[in-house]
């Protein structure tokens, strides 16, 4: 058997993950804000409020500038007639295999972000767990999706 | 039964009783924490919630209403929100019959109708009568085998129908292996939580009694020391007998009788419960051997189904609550035949025995060191990160894989040792994971998942050889798909498993 060949994501995913990040992780900002609130920031508070919130920042702007960037370099998705694997993570790296004939259903999902971007997620459910593609151009989805369920159906098998 | 029907009106009180069980451990907590403070009416509090579960049981029978035509069930429910729900004949999988005791106390039974989606425990009928459940079953029975007989299907009532397949084999449990499950059970902690709240309950009353000093006044030795070891042994003693009465009672009158294409499993003294899996239901075997019954040589089997649901949405199902390990191969021989089988197998390269033991007992003796330091306790206190070194080595002895042209077996310890007998086609999905420790030490864990009623259930083995776990990827992926002529992948395996003589 060939060595299936991996694919990387649509690098425009590393933008919305940007701006996804950038507006998501501001909630973390509320726990100091909640701290402040209820404690005040006089003397040793103003200590412990300072110090989270710089560590609070440095991981804010990590996880705009940093770990976007790392997690679409290491994601790849394969797909061919028999199985579709999956390789991602940048601390804990793993690599699925999802064989085609458990393939229950695949759809491709959009959110507002994702939209404007004119990208998709691809999502492939078999009877015990779900998996993401995220972020392929909406276009290459469809034909991953369709794909999906084309040979997914020529393996035609039960539960 | 073309009209629209309601259940037998003793369905709003075990409604109302199963209100109570699935909330059990909220209520548990509930009472807990109130019973903590002292204006707390607690009887009042009782009695109010029960009749509002009772009004609410009474609701919920009134607006359930459920009719078959045409092979179809179809059900109404819900008080203010109405749900129709509809059945047809060909998604039913398995129609199970249940018989608790207040059923059983006005000739009732309870019909549950299994399909594999998540909404199949939405689909039972609480309260309706033998015959009813006995017609229920036919009608839809009838319309199925006269469509598709092909499609095995399940089967509910045993003595009306005849339609029924031959019954194989019968295996009861002896009563010597009953009471040995029922000692060794695991339901301890459970039951040490329900009279720690009982005893909440009633611990006011009785130190105000004389009845406490008196009984305290018998101790030859009066220091609190003695007194914490004497309440705690005597809490054990109770959790202990409420757990092995427990299992006694729900392992009582076990019987599986195996048939051409199905099993069926029948157990329950008190409340009957028969499950029936099909043959192709089958997603996976496990074998737990537990802490104590290990060295006892005893062990338990489940079995994972897609179809079937439990209370937790799992799908594991005991396949048989407790076996001598040298009768274990003659079970499995007898039940489930295409899972006894011999495997070569590999383990953990002894370079990951250490990171099973600094896994053990990493936070173990970190927690045993602050506890020790800042509370200053005794120097016993260190008998537990010693355990939990000896522990991760135990893990470490026992996590082990092995694989077969169609099937893979996969052996880890938590508490007790579990050992997975998976289909390759059965499993859904397969992944090696490495974290940078690992990476650095070329280990890998692998985790399958199959199906096992609502959601999957995972098997893990961690830090094998990475060449290894590839190695099972590469069988998976000439499983995925029934394959004519491959050749088997290389093996390094050099273990025989499972190892049960």
């Amino acid at each position: 058997m060939s060595e299936p060949s991996f694919h990387k994501i649509t690098p425009r995913a590393i933008r919305v993950w940007q701006i996804g990040n950038f507006i998501g992780n501001l909630f973390f900002f509320g726990i100091p804000a909640a701290y402040a609130a209820v404690f005040g920031w006089s003397g040793f508070h103003f200590w412990i409020l300072s110090i989270s919130v710089t560590f609070i920042f440095i991981a804010w702007m990590l996880s705009i500038f940093l770990t976007p960037y790392l997690t679409w370099k290491n994601w790849r998705y394969a797909i061919n007639e028999k199985e579709i694997e999956l390789k991602h993570g940048v601390l804990i790296k793993t690599h699925t295999l999802i064989p085609l004939s458990r393939v229950q259903h695949v759809d491709t999902r959009q959110g507002p972000l994702l939209r404007w971007y004119n990208l998709s997620t691809v999502t492939i459910s078999t009877a015990a767990t779900t998996h993401e593609i995220p972020g392929l151009d909406t276009q290459l989805a469809d034909r991953v999706r369709r794909e999906i369920s084309t040979y997914a159906r020529l393996a035609e098998d039960d539960v | 039964m073309s009209e629209f029907e309601r259940q037998h009106p003793i369905a709003a009180v075990s409604r109302a009783f199963g209100l109570i069980r699935g909330n059990f451990i909220t209520i548990l907590i509930f009472l807990f924490v109130g019973a903590q403070s002292d204006n707390f009416p607690f009887l009042w509090w009782i009695g109010g919630g029960f009749g509002l579960l009772l009004v609410l049981g009474i609701a919920n029978w009134w607006r359930f209403l459920y009719k078959i035509e045409d092979g179809t069930l179809h059900i109404k429910s819900g008080i203010f929100v109405r749900k129709d729900l509809y059945l047809t004949k060909d998604r039913i999988q398995v129609i199970d019959i249940t018989a608790g005791i207040l059923q059983r106390m006005f000739g009732l039974v309870r019909l549950d109708i299994q399909t594999a989606g998540s909404s199949s425990r939405q689909a039972a009928i609480d309260a309706i009568t033998r015959d009813k459940a006995a017609e229920v079953n036919r009608m839809l029975r009838e319309v199925k085998s006269a469509n598709d007989a092909s499609e095995s299907s399940g089967d509910a009532d045993q003595e009306a129908i005849s339609l029924q397949p031959e019954t194989i084999k019968k295996i009861k449990l002896p009563a010597k292996e009953l009471l040995i499950a029922a000692s060794t059970s695991g339901s301890f902690g459970i039951a040490l939580s329900i009279i720690a709240t009982v005893f909440s309950q009633i611990e006011p009353l009785i130190s105000e009694s004389e009845l406490f000093e008196y009984l305290f006044g018998l101790l030859p030795t009066q220091t609190d020391t003695m007194m914490i070891i004497t309440v705690i042994a005597v809490f054990v003693v109770f959790a202990w007998l409420l757990s092995f009465f427990s299992t006694l009672f729900t392992y009582g009158n076990f019987q599986i009788d195996v048939k051409e294409k199905e099993i069926v499993v029948s157990r329950g003294i008190f409340e009957k419960k028969r499950i029936t899996v099909p043959f192709n239901r089958i997603q996976a075997i496990h074998v737990t051997e537990g802490i104590i019954r290990q060295p006892l040589g005893y062990a338990s089997v489940h079995l994972e189904s897609a179809g079937y649901g439990d209370d937790k949405g799992t799908g594991s199902i005991v396949l048989y609550p407790l076996i001598r390990i040298q009768h274990l191969k003659t079970l499995l021989n007898d039940v489930v035949p295409d899972y006894d089988k011999e495997f070569s197998g590999s383990k953990p390269p002894s370079r990951s025995a250490r990171r099973y033991i600094f896994r053990s007992a990493f936070l173990v003796t970190i927690i045993t060191a602050l506890l020790y330091w800042y509370l200053a306790l005794n120097i016993w206190i260190w008998v537990l990160p010693i355990v939990s070194l000896f522990w991760g080595w135990k893990k470490y002895k026992d996590a082990a894989f092995g694989w077969d042209i169609d099937m893979l077996l996969m052996r880890n310890r938590r508490l007790s040792r579990s050992t997975a007998f998976i289909k390759k086609k059965r499993v859904q999905d397969a992944a090696v994971i490495q974290s940078p420790f690992q990476r650095m030490r070329d280990l890998a864990t692998i985790q399958l998942f199959v199906a096992s009623g609502d959601r999957g259930k995972s098997f893990q083995v961690r830090d094998l050889e990475l060449e290894d776990a590839r190695l099972l990827l590469q069988h998976l992926q000439k499983n995925g798909v029934p394959v004519e002529d491959e050749t088997e992948p290389e093996v390094s395996g050099n273990y025989a498993l499972p190892g049960w003589a």
